[in-house]
């Protein structure tokens, strides 16, 4: 397996549970992307977005959003994580459509689920839930939903939003 | 001479022209059709809204989310353990392979590797769930081409695998038979024998199921020269499973990135040059055939143990224990209450179901629920390529092209 | 003839009925179910139509793709909040005598999914006549509810439903 040459401004590099990840700037993710396609890494697995609002672990992540996108060498078979921080605050991120295509409604599932808004995407619009919806269902402050269940422990825990770390 | 490959009309500006070949551009008016979400050839509540010149499609615009779950927020508000009933549910036309791919990420992250037992029983349901894929794919694509009589014999099939099911974990269809930490039970005598009556007979019912449509010159007709996909546009588009291997990319996960111990079997990965809807039905066709092959090895070469990792922080004690043992009280107490919480961190795992790549990315931030589980959906990928497939053609090959995408609206819209 | 020589004649060839059973037979007989697989339920209604479990021999072999010529709707699935709307539309365009069966957990109760995105029961939007439990249940089950449903329209006969 040929090492992967790495694009000189990453912010962290590493591995866990034995997947390579690299940490770049969110300004930064069209140019590392790009650099990334060029070495071979044509193959693109998925794009997901992690909350971690509230998270209870030791070391807390740099902002609340964190984009993971996922690439492959199909030549090599590695497999690549590129990780973005994206402030709550400003959650924008460029749009990487053009690079990869199937980032397009990976793209549009994450605005819809999360509410991170892709400069330049084409057509950034609710995909999975109807079109007048309100709110982004997956962060970790919206609640579950559903019926109440009576008598259940269970469901209250998991009905009411996190609290505030 | 007139050309003859275009018929003018007597409407001024109409043309009609034969299947596969595309009409001059800008040609009459563009018609919009929705295939509303209810349709009985979307497979699934798929809604296509459709722009037609005549009869030729324009443009596709998929509209999907009549099926969304929320599966992936359900999951966050269950524990580990219980999360394994809602993965078989997304791709509703493999649960155990569903199941397999969140096992394997939960394994992966606590470092767990199961006996070699659980490995083959795993190695087992991943095919004969591949199978039954195949069939459905097989059956519901030619009922809708026309040809009725395959379904039936399909779902005969099918039948007999979903028997085999039952009698393993209980289930028919959604089987939560994968687990982490093993499988959920040993396989029964009975399912060994019904399994090894199914490996002698299967053959010769791919080999009717061929008669029926390889060489059919309808079935040729209608799909040969439908839904071109060049390998570069496929590998561009993302696309994974027999859409791939369907235009000569020799890819399969089960070779390429191995699991479950799929490297020691021998078998052969199909792939098919013509880039069309013939050449992805001749290559799911290949896939039963070689799928049966793993199962003769599989069963032939099924090793003996236990069926199950034996770490009490993932999985209870037998019962038989928590007479003598305090330890396995308080394993069994904490298991059941609480949970196991692997350590923080995320992984992906990626199996190769019958559609493609189906995978699974958990993040765990050290507690028994995790932070975030998304699948990696094979049909929410493929189905973006279904506009480059479908431009050029008509509403009737427009049928076959969606049945050759074979997306599981469950899985699309998790 | 006298009207004894014309019994005895025709005796064994005559049955005595009302309209509305006659009516609630023929109905029962001939339930045409209209094709609302959504999700994995959907699976299992194509098994109750396939050569094991055979719908066709309840009469349900038409399965029609168009609500204007169903009798029947099984929603087959879980109903999802963009799908609901559509759901309704399509109940309402199915002619009377209409009956719905709600088959599987999802559609009886939300089933496994107790969340944001599913309707906790279609019978929320569209009156259910019988809910067939499973996930998925299987073509049996599906058999059976189908039976319930055909006494159920057997003993209403030609009263119309308000």
């Amino acid at each position: 397996m040929t090492p992967v040459k790495l694009p000189e401004d990453i912010l962290d590099h590493g591995v866990i549970a034995g997947d390579e990840y690299l940490t770049v700037a969110r300004d930064r993710i069209r140019e590392t992307l790009q650099a990334l396609k060029a070495q071979g890494y044509e193959s693109y697995v998925f794009m997901t977005c992690v909350d971690h609002l509230a998270t209870p672990v030791v070391e807390r992540p740099p902002e609340r959003f964190e984009l993971v996108y996922q690439l492959r060498n199909m030549e090599t078979h590695h497999e690549l994580r590129v990780r973005v921080f994206v402030p709550e605050d400003d959650a924008r991120v460029p749009s990487a459509h053009d690079i990869y295509a199937p980032a397009n409604w990976d793209e549009r599932e994450t605005w819809d689920m999360f509410g991170i808004v892709f400069e330049g995407h084409p057509n950034l619009t609710r995909i999975l839930m109807p079109d007048d919806w309100v709110g982004h269902p997956l962060r970790r402050d919206y609640p579950v939903g559903g019926e109440p269940v009576d008598f259940s422990e269970d469901h209250e825990t998991w009905q009411t939003a996190p609290p505030e770390a | 001479m007139a050309d003859t490959r275009l018929e003018q009309t007597g409407v001024q500006g109409m043309t009609i022209t034969r299947t596969g070949e595309r009409p001059p551009a800008g040609q009459g008016e563009l018609l919009t059709v929705n295939f509303g979400p209810q349709h009985p050839s979307t497979h699934g509540v798929l809604r296509l809204v459709v722009d037609l010149d005549g009869e030729v499609i324009r443009g596709v615009r998929p509209v999907i989310g009549y099926l969304h779950t929320g599966i992936e927020k359900q999951m966050e508000a269950l524990r580990w353990q219980q999360g394994v009933v809602v993965t078989d549910r997304h791709d509703y036309l493999s649960p155990p392979i569903n199941n397999l791919a969140y096992a394997l990420a939960v394994e992966k992250l606590m470092g767990v590797e199961v006996p070699p037992r659980a490995q083959a029983l795993r190695v087992i349901m991943s095919e004969l769930t591949r199978i039954a894929s195949h069939l459905v794919w097989l059956g519901t694509s030619a009922l809708e081409l026309g040809a009725m009589g395959v379904f039936m014999y399909a779902f005969r099939e099918r039948d007999k695998i979903l028997a085999m099911n039952e009698e393993i974990s209980g289930y028919r269809m959604h089987t939560s038979y994968i687990r982490p930490g093993g499988v959920m039970a040993d396989a029964t005598p009975r399912f060994l024998e019904m399994l090894e009556a199914f490996i002698r007979q299967m053959p010769s019912n791919i080999d009717e199921y061929e008669d029926l449509l390889t060489n059919n010159p309808i079935w040729i007709a209608r799909t040969k020269g439908i839904g071109r996909l060049p390998a570069k546009d496929a590998i561009r588009l993302g696309a994974t499973g027999p859409m791939l291997r369907g235009s000569g990319v020799n890819w399969d996960l089960r070779r390429d990135r191995p699991y479950c111990g799929y490297e020691q079997y021998d078998w052969q990965v199909a792939v098919e040059d013509g880039a069309d809807c013939y050449a992805r039905y001749l290559v799911r066709i290949r896939e039963m055939r070689q799928s049966v092959r793993i199962l003769r090895q599989a069963l032939d070469g099924l090793p003996g143990g236990p069926v199950n990792v034996d770490d009490r922080k993932l999985l209870p004690p037998p019962r038989e224990e928590l007479d003598t043992s305090m330890e396995a009280v308080i394993h069994h107490f904490k298991l059941f209450t609480e949970g196991y919480s692997p350590p923080p961190g995320d992984v992906y795992v990626a199996v190769e179901s019958g559609r493609g790549e189906n995978g699974c990315y958990i993040v765990s931030d050290g507690t028994h629920k995790p932070r975030r589980v998304k699948f990696r959906s094979a049909s929410f990928v493929n189905l973006q390529a279904l506009e480059f497939m479908a431009i050029g053609h008509m509403i009737s090959d427009f049928i076959a092209i969606i049945g050759t995408a074979d997306t599981v609206l469950g899985d699309v819209d998790r | 003839m006298g009207v004894e020589q014309l019994v005895e004649l025709l005796g064994d060839n005559i049955l005595t009925t009302t309209v509305s059973k006659a009516i609630g037979w023929g109905r029962a007989n001939s339930v045409w179910p209209f094709q609302f697989g959504l999700a994995c339920c959907a699976i299992e209604m194509m098994h109750a139509s396939g050569p094991t479990f055979d719908i066709a021999r309840f009469g349900s072999e038409a399965m029609r793709a168009s609500p204007r010529q169903a009798d029947l709707m099984i929603v087959a699935g879980r109903v999802s909040q963009k799908m609901a709307p559509v759901l309704r539309q399509l109940y309402d365009q199915m002619p009377e005598p209409k009956w719905v069966i709600s088959m599987g957990a999802c559609a009886s109760t939300g089933g496994v999914f107790n969340n944001y995105a599913i309707l906790q029961g279609v019978d929320k939007i569209v009156p259910v006549d019988v809910y067939v439990p499973g996930c998925p249940p299987t073509p049996e089950d599906l058999l059976n509810g189908l039976m319930i449903l055909q006494e159920k329209i057997k003993a209403q006969g030609i009263k119309p439903r308000l």
